[in-house]
């Protein structure tokens, strides 16, 4: 998921007309003071770092004054904050809080859809508040969408009365449309403070579905988030490219080892992958690794893809550096893999003389039109090369690993010692 | 006189284009039969014994043509090779000279 920063979860909701401290983003201990000066006293100091806990890490300071103003950027700026350097902060007016609450809406694994949360107490510690103590949820219908009073009775479950109620409802239904509006797995407001002037955002998240970004260049965000917290690679963007112009199927490419790190250091040898679903390539990403190699990138090309989107995945699993193999393979799918071998035939025709690969290739295919796209590669010439193994419906992913290693070590004409 | 070439856009971001003076001499056809197989789009026909789309341009760039390569692959094995399929990668061309000029190789292409 694409993390959004404090600041610009803040404008997007303050779009919406959901209320937060007043504030901006300083890059130096001056402008932090700048800033501060024309707030008026006391603010807060606050990282701009993707991750939470940043109260505990010592992320976030306070300041009454501008001497303290400056020695508290000072101190923030240029620090590791879990593994990351703090570059901006949000200088914000400390707010005079009367008590917190706890906001939040995500999509939801198990009831499969979006659930609101409310929490009567909300702040630092809302992870350790009991489940049912002043929790109240709601999974929202989105034939109906959520309603002012579907908040309103979320709201008073979890244990709310008197004035805040309607518009802590109705901050439930604006969030929600943020949610909404930019295709969200996850946006929560915490704490939602309780001041003088009714709720406000204190702090705020937005998390944006990767595959939904293509939707939002407005949010300038190039990158999601599947990668972890490090920056995609020049492949990963490359590869996300291709979902973002083509909705069908999906070719979900990320670089598990893009240094060969992680191969070296296992003594293990680098290979391309490529799996339909991500059940089976995991299991046969285990089976690969038990026999000596480590897939350098992990790639679900699923849901149905287009030839033609399997043509472009095949080439930039292919371009990567150091790969000494290529393992595709498939679980018992309904997926079409006729198209699925059409793209893949057209990449190696076209990025190896004669369609001979350079590299071992293991490729399994398992399901609906399997042995046609099987065949393919027989009548394409791309099957006689020594290099190449098909497998089909009979096989396991430990048959598919096996086959490469012993294919691997043909090539090799040395064997290793690998493990059996 | 020669019939010149025809072509048309794919929704992903490329093309085909069909060289009609090769495809009137090809006597399989074998783009149009692979492209009507029962589980394909069914998109290309016949017309004055060259391959022409049964939907508009239009309709086939907005995914009439679901871009199952079928067509170039039957023609390079059955046919005279009248068909490009063109799928552009641009950043990823752009990409492999830069690896290249930084003196990495690209795995397709180690010795």
């Amino acid at each position: 998921m694409a993390k959004l920063l404090e600041h610009q979860a803040k404008r997007l909701l303050r779009d919406l007309g959901i209320a937060t401290p007043k504030g901006k983003v300083a890059a130096s201990a001056a402008e932090a003071v700048t800033i501060a000066n024309d707030i008026g006293y006391p603010v807060a100091l606050k990282a701009q770092i993707a991750m939470g806990k940043r109260g505990k890490a010592g992320a976030i300071q306070f300041a009454a004054s501008a001497d303290e103003a400056r020695t508290q950027a000072g101190a923030l700026l240029g620090r590791n904050v879990h593994g990351r350097t703090v570059n901006e902060l949000l200088v914000e007016q400390r707010l005079t809080i009367e008590r917190e609450h706890y906001l939040a809406v995500l999509s939801n694994p198990v009831s499969k859809t979006p659930t609101v949360i409310f929490a009567r107490h909300g702040g630092v510690e809302v992870e350790d508040v009991k489940h049912g103590d002043g929790i109240a949820t709601y999974d929202v219908d989105l034939t109906i969408g959520f309603k002012l009073h579907h908040a309103l009775e979320l709201v008073g479950k979890a244990g709310i009365t008197g004035a805040s109620v309607p518009a802590l409802a109705r901050l439930a239904c604006q969030l929600f449309e943020a949610y909404r509006r930019y295709d969200c797995m996850l946006a929560e407001i915490n704490p939602v403070a309780i001041t003088a002037r009714g709720p406000v955002a204190a702090d705020a998240r937005l998390e944006i579905d990767d595959d939904a970004l293509s939707r939002h260049p407005e949010l300038g965000l190039e990158e999601g988030h599947e990668v972890g917290d490090r920056a995609r690679t020049p492949l990963e963007k490359i590869a996300a490219l291709i979902d973002a112009h083509d909705h069908r199927g999906s070719a979900h490419f990320v670089q598990i080892d893009p240094d060969g790190a992680l191969a070296k250091a296992q003594g293990k040898i680098s290979i391309g992958f490529d799996g339909v679903g991500t059940g089976v390539s995991l299991a046969a990403l285990d089976e690969l690794v038990a026999v000596g190699f480590q897939p350098k990138n992990f790639c679900d090309s699923s849901g149905n893809p287009t030839a033609s989107k399997m043509y472009r995945i095949t080439r930039v699993i292919l371009a990567q550096p150091d790969i000494e193999g290529y393992v595709f393979v498939t679980p018992l799918s309904s997926q079409q893999l006729d198209n699925t071998a059409r793209g893949i035939v057209k990449a190696f025709k076209e990025i190896y003389p004669d369609g001979q690969p350079n590299i071992p290739c293991v490729l399994c295919f398992r399901g609906a039109w399997d042995e046609t796209a099987l065949a393919m590669f027989e009548e394409h010439g791309i099957a006689k090369s020594p290099l190449v193994r098909l497998l089909g419906r009979d096989t396991t992913e430990r048959d598919v690993a096996v086959a490469f290693r012993d294919l691997y070590q043909q090539w090799r004409k040395q064997p290793r010692a690998i493990a059996s | 006189m020669t019939r010149g070439t025809f072509s048309f856009d794919v929704f992903s971001g490329g093309s085909v284009s069909f060289d009609l003076d090769t495809c009137s001499t090809c006597e399989t056809k074998a783009c149009v039969k692979a492209c009507n197989a029962p589980n394909l789009a069914c998109v290309l026909e016949l017309k004055d014994n060259v391959p022409a789309l049964r939907v508009t341009k239009e309709q086939a760039a907005r995914g009439g043509c679901i871009e199952c390569l079928a067509c170039e692959l039957a023609c390079d094995t059955d046919g005279i090779g009248g068909i490009t399929f063109s799928l552009p990668m641009i950043e990823l061309d752009a990409h492999l000279r830069d690896m290249e000029a930084a003196g990495q190789v690209p795995g397709f292409k180690r010795r």
